[in-house]
């Protein structure tokens, strides 16, 4: 489905350096820097964990990882199903199946703005990588992205960016014949 | 026009290696979308879903160190 390019479209959160620097403090800025402070310290994401437990390399990488995620992420609450919740959900998902664990992050700021009709956060389909190496790859570069972008500003925008980016690494090492970044072989 | 068959050859396997090309990259951009991508409108059941339980209390933010 084709979505359409928001790359310039303002978030509800934006409060760069560049916004505050210039001008004298009145009440108003020092009240936006208040409110600003407080939403730097309110969650950003929420992360939830749907694992219906297949024996599988990402499902024991994600048990064995998962406190030191945990330990990164303290600003953003974790949600973890249950094998029960998990089931019960994947059943009323059932082309998900077998790509769990799943790791939704729904962006708050994104949800406040519009919903879920558009852009809301992203997901990993943990369960697709075959290797206990892929999937600690994927899980390392998934933690990166969520510390290095909390505070993005556009969200949807980076996260694009880095899939063509990642897009394009691909293609040249086709062209270099190289092998390293294949992703769930 | 080529002359030769070997120019013949040679724009056969030009020709074969960039539909190559073009396909490996697209199958890898596929597999990647697959692994990772946006949550948009065609994920908004599950969102829904997931937001519903935390609303209801069904499910809490995790405060344990290790996965049971």
């Amino acid at each position: 489905m084709p979505r359409a390019p928001r790359g310039s479209r303002p978030r509800a959160e934006a409060g760069t350096p560049r916004e505050a620097a210039g001008g004298h403090p009145t009440e108003a800025s020092a009240r936006a820097l208040d409110v600003r402070r407080t939403e730097v310290a309110a969650p950003r994401f929420r992360i939830f964990v749907v694992d219906s437990g297949w024996n599988s390399a990402a499902h024991r990488v994600l048990q064995e990882n998962f406190g030191l995620i945990r330990d990164l992420q303290k600003d953003d609450p974790i949600y973890v199903l249950s094998r029960e919740q998990s089931i019960e959900f994947i059943r009323h998902h059932q082309e998900r199946i077998g790509r769990e664990p799943l790791i939704a992050v729904h962006d708050l700021a994104a949800m406040s703005e519009s919903g879920t009709t558009d852009f809301h956060g992203f997901r990993l389909h943990l369960g697709l990588l075959r290797t206990p190496q892929q999937a600690l790859l994927a899980l390392q570069n998934f933690t990166r992205f969520l510390s290095t972008h909390r505070q993005s500003t556009d969200l949807e925008a980076e996260i694009r960016t880095d899939l063509r980016r990642e897009g394009l690494a691909g293609a040249i090492e086709i062209i270099l014949h190289h092998e390293a970044r294949e992703i769930g072989e | 026009m080529p002359e030769r068959w070997s120019d013949y050859a040679a724009i056969f396997m030009s020709a074969l290696a960039l539909g190559y090309l073009v396909y490996e990259i697209d199958r890898r951009r596929r597999k990647l979308h697959d692994v990772f991508d946006v949550l948009d409108a065609d994920d908004a059941n599950i969102t829904a879903r997931l937001e519903d339980m935390v609303a209801s209390g069904e499910l809490h933010p995790y405060t344990g160190a290790t996965l049971a």
